[in-house]
C-alpha cells in the first residue's frame, strides 16, 4: 500500500520528502527521499539522488541511490549512479553503471 | 498500487517542494510547496497543506491552500477548505464551512447576464409601487412613469442646464482661467 504515488503523466521538479512509501511511475527531477520503501516502476524516469528504505528499481534512475535496507535492480532497469545499501541485487537484464557500496 | 495507476497521490506524510506538472489527476494529502499545474483534477484533502498556485481542469478543496486557484472547468471549495488566494474558474462553488480570503471570479458570461439583469430590475420596480399583484398594469405604468420621468427629467434637466450653464459660465471660467492667466503673466512679468 503505497502512500505517495507519482503517476505516469506527472513531472515533479524539486524535492520530495516522504515519511512513507513512494511509488514513481512518472518523472522526478531533483531529490527523492523516503523513510520507507521506494519503487521506481518500469517507464518511470528519476533524475535525482534517491534515499530511503527498501528500493525496487525497474525504471530509469540517474543519480546516487542510498538505502538503509536493500536495493533491487530489476530486469529492464537502467541505473547510472552510485548505489549504497546493506544488500544489493541486480537482476539479469538490468543496466547499471556506477559504484556499489555494501557493508563488507 | 494498481488502483492508483492514473492518479498521482502525495501522501499525508510526504513533503514536496517542487514544480509538479502533467496531464493526470493529482490528490494531495500532505504538504506541497511550489507550483501545481496539471490537465486533470486536483483534489486537496483535509490533511493537506499547500503553499502553491494550482492550475487544473477541476479543483476540489477540503484542506488548506495558500496560493491562487485557476481551473478550466470548476472549483469546488468544500467543508474544511481554507483558501488564501484568488479563485478563478467558469464555475466556483463554496460549500458551507469553506473559508476563502481572496478575489473570486467566475465565468465572464455569467457576469454579463448579471449586469443586464440588475439594470432591468432596477429600471422596473422603481416606478411601480404595486408590483406583485398587478403585473399586467406594471409595464404600462412603468412606461407612463418612465415617460413622465423622462419628460420631467428633460424639463428639469433643460432648466438647470440653462441656469447651470450661465451660472457655471458666470462663476467658473472667470475665476479659474483669468486668474491663471493673470497669475502666470504676473509671475512671468515679475520674474522678468
Amino acid at each position: 500500500m503505497a502512500s505517495t504515488v507519482i503517476g505516469a503523466n506527472i513531472t515533479i521538479e524539486g524535492e520530495v520528502i516522504a515519511d512513507e512509501d513512494v511509488v514513481v511511475q512518472g518523472t522526478v527531477r531533483g531529490k527523492l527521499s523516503a523513510k520507507d520503501g521506494v519503487t521506481v516502476e518500469s517507464g518511470a524516469v528519476v533524475e535525482a539522488d534517491v534515499s530511503g528504505g527498501p528500493m525496487t528499481l525497474a525504471g530509469q534512475v540517474t543519480g546516487n541511490v542510498t538505502s538503509t535496507d536493500r536495493v533491487e535492480l530489476q530486469s529492464g532497469a537502467r541505473v547510472v549512479g552510485n548505489v549504497k545499501a546493506a544488500r544489493i541485487t541486480i537482476a539479469d537484464g538490468a543496466h547499471f553503471k556506477g559504484n556499489v557500496d555494501m557493508d563488507v | 498500487m494498481a488502483s492508483a495507476n492514473a492518479t498521482t497521490i502525495i501522501g499525508r506524510d510526504t513533503r514536496v517542494r517542487a514544480r509538479v506538472t502533467g496531464a493526470s489527476d493529482v490528490e494531495v494529502q500532505g504538504h506541497l510547496e511550489g507550483e501545481l499545474t496539471v490537465g486533470g483534477e486536483v483534489r486537496v484533502t483535509e490533511t493537506a497543506t499547500i503553499a502553491a498556485d494550482i492550475r487544473a481542469r477541476r479543483i476540489v478543496v477540503r484542506g488548506a491552500v495558500r496560493g491562487d486557484l485557476n481551473a478550466d472547468e470548476a472549483i469546488l471549495l468544500e467543508d474544511g477548505a481554507k483558501v488564501v488566494g484568488d479563485v478563478r474558474a467558469p464555475r466556483v462553488a463554496i460549500a458551507p464551512g469553506g473559508l476563502v480570503k481572496g478575489y473570486v471570479e467566475t465565468g465572464h458570461a455569467g457576469e454579463g447576464k448579471r449586469a443586464s439583469h440588475s439594470t432591468a430590475t432596477r429600471a422596473a420596480p422603481a416606478p411601480v409601487r404595486h408590483a406583485p399583484p398587478a403585473k399586467a398594469h406594471a409595464p404600462a405604468k412603468a412606461h407612463a412613469n418612465a415617460k413622465a420621468h423622462a419628460n420631467a427629467k428633460a424639463h428639469t434637466n433643460a432648466k438647470p442646464k440653462g441656469r447651470g450653464m450661465t451660472l457655471a459660465g458666470g462663476k467658473a471660467p472667470p475665476p479659474v482661467v483669468p486668474v491663471l492667466k493673470k497669475g502666470t503673466k504676473a509671475a512671468l512679468t515679475k520674474r522678468r
